[in-house]
Formats: structure tokens, C-alpha cells, sequence
């Protein structure tokens, strides 16, 4: 008896197929369109390490720059490349992503660009860091900003130095 | 005169591919054999090519209904190699979740079960307080069905409110109290189609090495979370449900109970949720050499991974015995001597879940 009494319950109710404006909000945990920050990424490649079906790659014009590529196709929205960027270049919006098709096919392509800045102190070209990384780091030593890596681990073992011998440090400015 | 009947691998009464050849003599099935493997992906061996962290996302497809299960046992094996503790606040929001995986694993399998008996209203009933567990599984991890919720050290997301989900709990207990089960276990159609249906004895599950709720409804008291507590099965106090009669009926029955019992262990373990830390490593995991294996109760039964470690990049080797790999060679024990219009009914009372099966 009791289906019939739920039957008769629900004729006298409106309808539970809910409409567009009655679907529940969409959590702030939703991952869908991926956005991608060429201004904070590092070109670190920890997206691409960590992007299980190989939607992320990585592809380089030496000396000029690094491109980020995305293919939806490949995509799983896992979010583990938002999650695991270290400087938060990659985001998954709460907005359902466009252009979704097979892994094949000729779904939404994403390309961003991070180009390649010389150094200021010897000039290899390399991928400039974050201004927040940089301002965490280099705060105060405005003359290290633009480095590249080699030569911030050359100011950084130059600063050590001088540190324990004080009067080696006069040489080391001048050795390059 | 006897003839032989191939149900499948297009299957009429189930999503997914899997065979069922049955003698029959008139009405009656005389003897059944079951294939399966039509949708084997390689999943064991993709699992040796990738990475420690891309491997969970790809463990987590093994299943689509049960993909929490997957992943959650899996990261559970990498932390008992690397000897890493989760925080008590992960283990319960893995609880959560696994439990609540439960609710719409058994809620789907209700449904497909009245279904199968011809009970469309019952159907529609089931899957509106299903979508009750989507939409709360949505809210926590962004997500129906791929939760993403486990890593190698605790879980990745937070249930920063925990009391907003309990009122769609308390509609789901009036739901389930009220409608599913007094209809399963009161309705002269749906009894008619269930009583004595299938039956699979004590010893018949013992020798066909039944897990879950299909051996739980034979009598055989095996749960995981009872016998070797894991997460946080003990803190909550979980206590399982057995039936004797080993029919469909008791099946539906276990199932049903059980749908209770996870309410119970969730209402709980939102209401007891200890603060702390979700992880408890930083930055992408080390694993080091070793090798642990692992149970856990999946909706449909215990699930047993075994993983090794090289100490590289990769796991070295990633076995996975699922719970419908068992379950489902019992369907030919079944469905011996049953009607063949019960041979739907049956075969999906064991909740047969081919894709976790194939891998």
C-alpha cells in the first residue's frame, strides 16, 4: 500500500524535474574551464608531471620562449594541476568548460606563452619569475630581480661568502 | 527440449558488457556460464607507466560508481609503504566519502533492481533520493562521479561546514524508511519477484568465495570495516548487517539496512569531524622500496589491492582484485534451476560491476 500512497502523494505535488532555476548552486570546489596565468607560471613543468591522461605539455623556441599547451580533449578535471602549481598560474573556474570533445577530435586547444627575459647581469635568456616569488625572495636586493638562475646561485654563494670573509668580497663583485 | 540461450555481452537488463550463456530445458535454466572481459582496458599495466601522483586519477576510472573505493585503497597501500599516518580529519572526510559512495552505489543498485522487476515508480523513487547523495558528494569534491578526493597522505579537499549536509540526510532516512523499504519488503510485486529467488546457501557462498552483500545475505558475516577496521570504522563503532536466507529478498534487504547504517556512520562522523591538518606530507610524494597489500569494503565487497615499489617514479606493479570479480562467477550457482524471466533479476542482485571486473 505503500507505493500507491506515495503514487497518490505525488500527483497532488508539482513536478521534481528541476528546472534550470531550481538546480542546486554550483560549489565553489567545481572544476571545470582551465585558465591559465602566463605571468605567474615558472615553466616548472609540474602540471605537465602531474596530468595523468597527457593533457599538458610543454614546448620550447630556445632563446625566446616556452609555450604552456592545453587540450581539452584530454582533459579529466582532476584540478591536479591547479592544485600542485606552486605559484598558482593555473586555475579551474567554476564555469562549465567550452568545446568539449573526444580525445581525437578537434576540441578547445589553450597555448600561453611565457617569454624568456635576459638576464641582467650576464644575459642568458630565461623564463623570469613571479613578481610575488621575486618580491618574497628579493625584497630588498633590487639589483638581483632580473637574474637568471645561474647567477642568482652565483649572488647567493657571493653573499655567503662575504658573509664569512669579509674582504673576499670586493674580488668576487669584480671577478665577472 | 533443452537449448541454449546467450544473454549479452549487449546486455538488456545492464549498462555494461558481460555474457551470460544458459542451458535451459523449457523454462527452467539447467546451467549457466558466465564471460566476462569486453571492456578490458589495461588499466594494471598503464598503472606501471605512470607516476605516483598521475596514477591515482588513472586508478580512480577503474569504476564509475565506486571510483572513491579505488583511489582511497590504493593511496592507503602507497602510505603503508612510505610508513606515512594520515591526520584524523582526512581519515574522517575519506570515511565520509567512502560511506556516502556506498549510499548512491546501493540507491543505483535499488533502482536497477526494481527496475529489472518491472517496478518503474519504485525506480523513479530510488533516483530522486539518489540525487540527494549526488548533490552532497558534489558540494564536498566538485564532483558527481570522479571525486578526486584522495592523495598520498590525506585528502585534497576540505569539508569546511559539515552541518549543511545533514538535513539531505534526514530526508534520505525518511526516504529510505518510508518508500524503499517498505516497498521492497511489503509490496506483493516486488516480493512475488524477489522471495526465494536465486537462493545461494551458506556453503555455496563459502565455496564460491562470495564477498559483500551477496555473502552477507547468505550469512556469512565478512565486512572489512568490522573485521579489520580502517579510517575510522572504529571510532565510529560500525556494525554490520547480515541476512540467512540467501535469496534476492536478503540481498535487497542487506543492501538496504546497510543504506542505513553508512546514514548513521556519516551523520557521525560530520558531527565528530576533529580539527587539524588535511595532509600530512608537502609537495609530491616519495615512495620508498616495498610492497603492502590492502582491503577495503567497496559497496559491493571487499576490494584488494597489492602494490610494489621500486623506490622510482612509478609503482612497479599495481594488482587489483575487485569484489564483482568474485561475485560474479556465483551468478551460475544462482541462477541453477530458476525460471529464466528470474534471470535478470538475478544476475543484477549481485550488483555485477563490469568495469571494475575487466579494469
Amino acid at each position: 500500500m505503500a507505493m500507491l500512497k506515495t503514487i497518490l502523494g505525488n500527483l497532488l505535488r508539482p513536478s521534481r524535474t528541476r528546472a534550470p532555476a531550481d538546480m542546486p548552486d554550483v560549489p565553489t570546489v567545481y572544476r571545470g574551464a582551465l585558465a591559465h596565468d602566463a605571468a605567474r607560471c615558472t615553466a616548472c613543468g609540474t602540471c605537465a608531471f602531474v596530468c595523468a591522461p597527457k593533457a599538458i605539455s610543454f614546448t620550447q623556441d630556445p632563446g625566446v620562449s616556452v609555450s604552456w599547451h592545453f587540450f581539452i580533449g584530454q582533459c579529466s578535471f582532476c584540478g591536479l594541476c591547479a592544485q600542485n602549481c606552486p605559484t598558482q598560474a593555473i586555475s579551474l573556474d567554476a564555469e562549465v568548460p567550452t568545446g568539449m570533445n573526444s580525445a581525437a577530435g578537434d576540441g578547445l586547444r589553450l597555448e600561453s606563452i611565457v617569454r624568456l627575459q635576459p638576464c641582467t647581469r650576464c644575459g642568458a635568456a630565461h623564463v623570469p619569475l613571479p613578481d610575488a616569488a621575486i618580491a618574497a625572495l628579493w625584497g630588498v636586493e633590487e639589483a638581483e630581480r632580473g637574474y637568471c638562475p645561474d647567477c642568482r646561485r652565483w649572488a647567493a654563494s657571493a653573499r655567503l661568502r662575504s658573509a664569512f670573509i669579509p674582504a673576499a668580497a670586493e674580488e668576487v663583485h669584480h671577478e665577472r | 527440449m533443452p537449448y541454449s540461450f546467450p544473454l549479452g555481452p549487449y546486455h538488456p537488463a545492464l549498462e555494461e558488457p558481460f555474457k551470460v550463456k544458459v542451458q535451459c530445458r523449457g523454462e527452467v535454466i539447467d546451467s549457466a556460464t558466465v564471460e566476462v572481459g569486453f571492456s578490458f582496458r589495461g588499466i594494471e599495466l598503464l598503472a606501471q607507466k605512470r607516476n605516483w601522483v598521475e596514477v591515482i586519477t588513472l586508478i580512480e576510472r577503474v569504476c564509475g560508481i565506486c571510483s572513491n573505493t579505488h583511489a582511497m585503497t590504493f593511496c592507503m597501500a602507497a602510505e603503508t609503504i612510505a610508513g606515512i599516518e594520515i591526520p584524523k580529519r582526512a581519515a574522517h572526510i575519506r570515511t565520509i566519502i567512502a560511506e556516502l559512495e556506498r549510499l548512491h552505489s546501493h540507491l543505483l543498485w535499488a533502482g536497477v533492481g526494481a527496475e529489472d522487476i518491472g517496478f518503474h515508480s519504485l525506480f523513479m523513487e530510488v533516483f530522486s533520493l539518489r540525487e540527494l547523495v549526488m548533490d552532497t558528494l558534489e558540494a564536498i569534491s566538485g564532483n558527481r562521479v570522479n571525486y578526486g578526493m584522495n592523495c598520498i597522505g590525506g585528502v585534497h579537499r576540505d569539508i569546511p561546514d559539515p552541518m549543511r549536509y545533514l538535513p539531505a540526510l534526514d530526508a534520505l532516512s525518511k526516504g529510505l524508511a518510508e518508500i524503499v523499504i517498505p516497498t521492497f519488503t511489503e509490496n506483493p510485486t516486488a516480493l512475488a519477484r524477489t522471495r526465494g529467488v536465486g537462493r545461494l546457501s551458506r556453503e555455496q557462498a563459502v565455496e564460491w568465495a562470495v564477498v559483500g552483500p551477496v555473502a552477507r545475505a547468505s550469512g556469512l558475516d565478512i565486512d572489512v570495516r568490522k573485521d579489520q577496521p580502517y579510517l575510522s570504522y572504529a571510532a565510529l563503532g560500525f556494525e554490520s548487517v547480515t541476512r540467512p536466507e540467501g535469496d534476492v529478498l536478503a540481498r535487497v534487504v542487506v543492501r538496504a539496512l546497510e543504506m542505513v547504517e553508512s546514514i548513521r556512520l556519516i551523520r557521525e562522523a560530520l558531527l565528530s569531524l576533529p580539527a587539524g591538518p588535511l595532509r600530512a606530507t608537502e609537495g609530491l610524494p616519495e615512495i620508498p622500496v616495498g610492497e603492502a597489500t590492502i582491503r577495503t569494503e567497496a559497496p559491493r565487497g571487499e576490494a584488494f589491492y597489492y602494490v610494489a615499489s621500486e623506490g622510482g617514479a612509478t609503482p612497479a606493479r599495481v594488482k587489483i582484485r575487485t569484489p564483482s570479480f568474485v561475485n560474479i562467477p556465483a551468478i551460475e550457482a544462482m541462477v541453477t534451476g530458476q525460471p529464466l524471466a528470474d534471470l535478470s533479476i538475478i544476475q543484477a542482485s549481485v550488483d555485477p560491476c563490469i568495469s571494475c571486473t575487466d579494469r
